[in-house]
This record gives C-alpha cells, sequence and structure tokens, in this order.
C-alpha cells in the first residue's frame, strides 16, 4: 500500500532476440511488465507507472508516470528490438522523471530489466547508486539474459549502494521453463517492502506456483487471519476426504479380486498378475539393478510395516547394517522411525490399507526406475506385506482416524507422480530425512 | 468569526519550532537511525546522544515548511566541532528542492558556520529576505573537516509570525 511513482526501464537491445526465454527474452519481459503494472496499480489506486526503453536510438521515455494502466500496456505496443542498452543514462533519465512527477508525496522507485551485457565498471556503477540513494530512490533489478563473468556482482554492487533499510532489491533469473514472470511474481519485487503480498500478488502467486508462495496458502496469515485459517481447515478437509476415498478404493479392490478362499492369497495372486501385465512396461524401465538399491527398497518397507515379520525383519537388520556402514544419517532416520511407528502402531493399518491398493503399489513400483517388479524376491516380499496387512486391517478398522495424520501426507506426495524420492517415503517421519540423503546415495536414479 | 492565532512578542523572538508543519518535513541523505526529527524537535534536539546524520556522502538537503507564514530572524545550528556544518543556504519559499537544482537557484542567505556557531552562538541571517517565509529549504553543502559525514546536534530557528489565519484552528478558538 506504499504510494510510490515508478519508472520502468525496459532493455529492447538486440540481445532480447535470443529464445532461450519462452518466447523470447523480450516477450518474456514485456509479459513480466504488464504484470509489474497491474500489480502497481492495484496496490494503490494513487500509484503512478512510467516506462523508458534503454536501448534503439537512445534513452527514450514512451510514457511518463501515469495511473491509467491502458496507457502503460498500449505503449509498449510495437516496440522495436535493436541496438544496445545504455544503463546509466537509462537510470538517469529514469530519475529526472521521478523527480518531475505530479505528485511529491510518492516515494520513487526505478525497476530495471538488464537482459544485454554491461560495460560499465563496478565503480560507475556504485557512484550511480549512492546518487540514488541520497535522492531517496529505489532500485529494483531483474538480471535475466546475458550472464557474462561481472555482471551479477557489477549489478549486486549497484543495488547494494542504492540499498536503504531494504528498499531495493535484485533477482537473478536463469533461462530456463519457467516464465519470466512467474519467477518474479513471488519475489519482493511484486509483492512491496515487506508487505507480504498485496491481493493480486498473492492470487499471482497462488496461481502460478501452486500455492506455495512465501506463506502457505499464498495468504499472510498476519495481513488475513480469517482467510489463512479458512484455507488451511480446508485443505485438511480435502486431505481427509482423499485418504478416505483410498481407503475405500482399497476395500472395493479387495472386493473385486476375491475368490472365496483366504483374503491374504487371492490378493497374491491378484497382485501377481497386476505386476504381470505391467511387466512389459516395466521392462523397459529397467536399469542397472543393484543388490543395494533392492536390499534398500525391501528396507525401506520393512521399516514402515513395523518390522513384524521376521524374515523381513532379517533382512532389514542386515541391510540396515550395509547401510549404516555408508551412511549414519540414514541408519539414524529409519531407527528413529522405527522408534515412532513402533509406538503408534494404529497409525500402520492406515498405511497397510495403502500398501494393499494393489495397483497404487504396482504403479509406484513401475514409475521406480531401477526396481524390476518381476524380481522374484521383491514379489515375495511384497505378498508378506500383504498378509500381515490383512490382520492388522481387521483389528484395527475404527482406528481410521489417528492413522489420518499418515495419509494425508502420504496422498499428496503420490499425486505429484510418484518418483523415487515419494515411493520410499513410506513413513512420514522418514521423508525429510531420506528425502535430503537420496541423491547422496542414488545417484543413478537420476 | 474566524479565529487569529495570537500574534508575536513584540520584542525579541519566538523558537518557530512550534510553528513548524511536521507532516511535510523532508530530509534527503539522512541515515534512517539518525533522522531530521534528532535535531529538530523539541527535547530531541537537546539530547546529546541524538544527531541528524548524512548518509551517502556530507550533503544534507532540509526542507521544513510552517503551519503560517513567519519572519525568520535568526537560527542556532550546533553540531560537532569536526563533522558539524560549515557551508550552509537558505532558500525561503523553494519547495522540493533536489541535490541537482539546488545550485541552479541563488540562496536568499548563505552561512559559513564558524566553530562558535556550532557551540551554541546564534547566527543573524538576513532579515529582509526572510519577511514572507511559508517554508524553509536547508542545503548543508560540507562540513568542518570536509569528510564524508556530516552530523548535526541541533538545528532552531527564531523568528517572528505573521498575523496569519491557520485553518486548522479555525473551528477551536472563537473570539469577540
Amino acid at each position: 500500500m506504499v504510494l510510490e511513482a515508478t519508472m520502468i526501464c525496459i532493455d529492447n537491445s538486440e540481445w532480447m532476440r535470443n529464445g532461450d526465454y519462452s518466447p523470447s527474452r523480450y516477450q518474456a519481459q514485456a509479459d513480466a511488465i504488464n504484470l509489474i503494472c497491474g500489480a502497481k496499480t492495484q496496490s494503490n489506486p494513487e500509484n503512478t507507472v512510467g516506462v523508458l526503453t534503454m536501448a534503439g536510438k537512445g534513452v527514450r521515455v514512451l510514457v511518463t508516470p501515469t495511473s491509467d494502466l491502458g496507457k502503460i500496456l498500449a505503449c509498449m505496443h510495437g516496440l522495436e528490438i535493436g541496438g544496445e542498452m545504455n544503463l546509466t543514462a537509462g537510470i538517469q533519465v529514469a530519475q529526472l522523471a521521478l523527480k518531475h512527477r505530479q505528485n511529491k508525496k510518492q516515494k520513487q522507485r526505478i525497476i530495471v530489466f538488464a537482459g544485454s551485457p554491461i560495460k560499465y565498471d563496478k565503480k560507475t556503477l556504485e557512484a550511480i547508486g549512492r546518487k540514488l540513494k541520497k535522492n531517496s530512490v529505489a532500485l529494483d533489478v531483474v538480471d535475466f539474459g546475458e550472464s557474462d563473468d561481472g555482471k551479477p556482482e557489477k549489478l549486486e554492487a549497484l543495488v547494494a549502494a542504492v540499498n536503504n533499510n531494504d528498499n531495493s532489491h535484485i533477482v537473478h533469473v536463469p533461462p530456463g521453463p519457467s516464465a519470466l514472470s512467474d519467477v518474479l511474481i513471488s519475489t519482493p519485487i511484486f509483492t512491496g517492502d515487506g508487505e507480504g503480498g498485496s491481493g493480486f500478488a498473492a492470487a499471482a502467486a497462488a496461481a502460478a506456483a501452486g500455492g506455495m508462495s512465501g506463506f502457505d496458502f499464498g495468504v499472510d496469515p498476519n495481513m488475513d487471519p480469517e482467510l489463512a485459517l479458512a484455507l488451511r481447515i480446508s485443505m485438511e478437509e480435502e486431505r481427509a476426504r482423499q485418504e478416505a476415498a483410498a481407503k475405500k478404493a482399497s476395500e472395493e479392490a479387495a472386493k473385486q479380486e476375491k475368490v472365496g478362499e483366504q483374503a491374504s492369497s487371492s490378493q497374491d495372486a491378484a497382485m501377481t498378475e497386476a505386476v504381470d501385465t505391467s511387466a512389459v512396461v516395466a521392462d523397459d524401465k529397467k536399469q542397472n539393478l543393484t543388490d543395494d538399491e533392492a536390499a534398500l527398497l525391501e528396507q525401506a518397507l520393512a521399516m514402515s510395516m513395523d518390522g513384524a515379520k521376521s524374515t523381513s525383519v532379517d533382512i532389514t537388520d542386515a541391510d540396515m547394517s550395509d547401510a549404516t556402514a555408508e551412511d549414519p544419517e540414514l541408519a539414524y532416520a529409519l531407527q528413529m522411525s522405527v522408534q515412532e511407528t513402533a509406538r503408534d502402531s494404529s497409525s500402520q493399518s492406515e498405511m497397510s490399507k495403502v500398501l494393499e491398493d494393489q495397483s497404487f503399489v504396482s504403479s509406484i513400483l513401475n514409475s521406480l526406475p531401477g526396481v524390476d517388479p518381476n524380481d522374484p524376491s521383491l514379489k515375495d516380499f511384497l505378498a508378506s506385506l500383504q498378509g500381515q496387512s490383512e490382520t492388522q486391517q481387521k483389528q484395527k478398522e475404527d482406528e481410521s482416524e489417528k492413522g489420518g495424520q499418515l495419509s494425508f501426507f502420504w496422498v499428496p506426495l503420490v499425486s505429484c507422480g510418484g518418483g523415487p524420492r515419494a515411493c520410499f517415503i513410506f513413513g512420514a517421519r522418514i521423508c525429510s530425512s531420506v528425502t535430503s540423503l537420496w541423491p547422496v546415495d542414488y545417484p543413478t536414479f537420476y | 468569526m474566524a479565529s487569529v492565532v495570537s500574534s508575536v512578542i513584540p520584542r525579541g523572538q519566538v523558537d518557530l519550532v512550534d510553528f513548524v508543519d511536521w507532516s511535510g518535513v523532508e530530509c534527503l541523505n539522512q541515515t534512517t537511525s539518525h533522522p531530521l526529527a534528532n535535531a529538530l524537535k523539541q527535547g530531541y534536539r537537546d539530547d546529546d546522544g541524538l544527531h541528524l546524520e548524512s548518509d551517502a556522502d556530507e550533503q544534507l538537503l532540509i526542507y521544513v515548511p510552517f503551519t503560517q507564514v513567519i519572519k525568520l530572524h535568526s537560527a542556532v545550528i550546533t553540531g560537532p566541532e569536526e563533522e558539524g556544518p560549515k557551508t550552509v543556504k537558505l532558500f525561503a519559499n523553494k519547495e522540493h528542492m533536489g541535490f541537482s537544482n539546488v545550485n541552479d537557484y541563488p540562496p536568499s542567505d548563505s552561512l559559513n558556520l564558524s566553530p562558535d556557531n556550532l557551540k551554541g552562538m546564534p547566527v543573524m541571517l538576513k532579515y529582509v529576505k526572510f519577511q514572507n517565509v511559508r517554508s524553509l529549504t536547508i542545503f548543508i553543502e560540507d562540513n568542518q573537516a570536509d569528510g564524508d559525514v556530516t552530523k548535526v546536534q541541533k538545528i532552531a530557528l527564531f523568528g517572528t509570525t505573521v498575523d496569519t489565519t491557520n485553518m486548522k484552528d479555525l473551528k477551536k478558538i472563537e473570539e469577540h
């Protein structure tokens, strides 16, 4: 809600023709600028925004600071790309344009998009920065495009010279699949200085980043506690609902494939069937399967199943010692989770139910690049798991509530594609430590 | 009946700190930890621990609007011996100046502070130039030691007010 006059400096030099940002550097820049203009004018109706170009024939002011969004967007049309960017002149002209703003109460801010290489040295840039600070002008820099040696440092020095009480920021955007605007939305350039997100920025952030902005659900609990609370409650209700749905699906699957004999054996048969049909698919994905990897898979499964079965426990212990030798942290994490899961046995029932869902388990296994579901040792182990889970399920059917904690965490992980990380996270407690260790131990998975 | 703010004590001067319009006071190139209020406000300016300090370089540009028209008679500017201000230029009724255009206008008065002034001796101003002052701009150009940082302990302005209607007081007082 800060009352601000902003000048945006566009880089329309030849370097903007490059396509390493989709669709082209210039277009990505234009989109980002449109979003910034919208955000600024929305956060405070009296804010004004102006635009100037730094390259082309020379520094040219396209529109002086105005609150008319249409005028700003219109002037961005038909801009020609060419020439070389003149950073110092651009900043000085921007400063002048801000000095002659109509409403002197507005704070002054310059946003620079620096896509081409910087030919000035650090000292010049620092002198400019000090001049801006002296005149209490804030500066935001978006470093994208060309990244020659020294460019990030030069721009950092510039922003550090201008920075007064954290009002100036710099963002480095490397080329990649995500759009320039999406990356910028979560930065302080959009959200303003320590405001925690205006409505526009928060909504955009939630849309773009899937609700993973700086705050939970893209809403600042300080700014809007009721909304944040409502979002959190609805998220948990959704998880509980999904977990109930998963439970139902597994039960139905069990009913469908029942031949009428012992439930465990029928499930076993069904399991092998499902595995067989997907064997062809699995074969494609077969990679070097080392004993370590298979062993650790079994060990992880065993850990989550409370290690009741003696054979599985033996395998587990053997593998644990191997793993411990290699990675004490992993062993500690596994140990911790064993203790905790032993304490909370009711939560296992939920886990078993989830594991019972053959289609679910086989889909996980298929997505694991290094695991071949046809591996006989693996099949036997899974069969034993099914047996365990059956007995547990009958006892603990009514204790679903307690297990909710574990499942709901499980479900969103699965929904994000069941990559190698998610698959091995059978125990909720294990997950954080294992995830961090995973790339270290198993580079071949990537 | 329009109210009239009481006029001046006929002889001598009044400390004009009461007539400063605080909502419009601005200072360029100050450090956030040592702002202008430390030098200008009653109470703060007499506290030796608080002072006004310059940030990026040694210059300071202070803009002081008043709630009514005043005549400026003299000023007291105190500061440390080394980092205290030396050359001070005063501009009457010039709004929103910047460092770039401060040298474009001739100052209403230009002071060269001596160490005595920095200890508290008042500086007499060109009274004729300050007969009708709505706002004052104080430009501190350099300091005694020509260093990079200027520190100001206190800025006090003395003068008289001109009978003016203070619009904010209109409803409060009625005189018959």
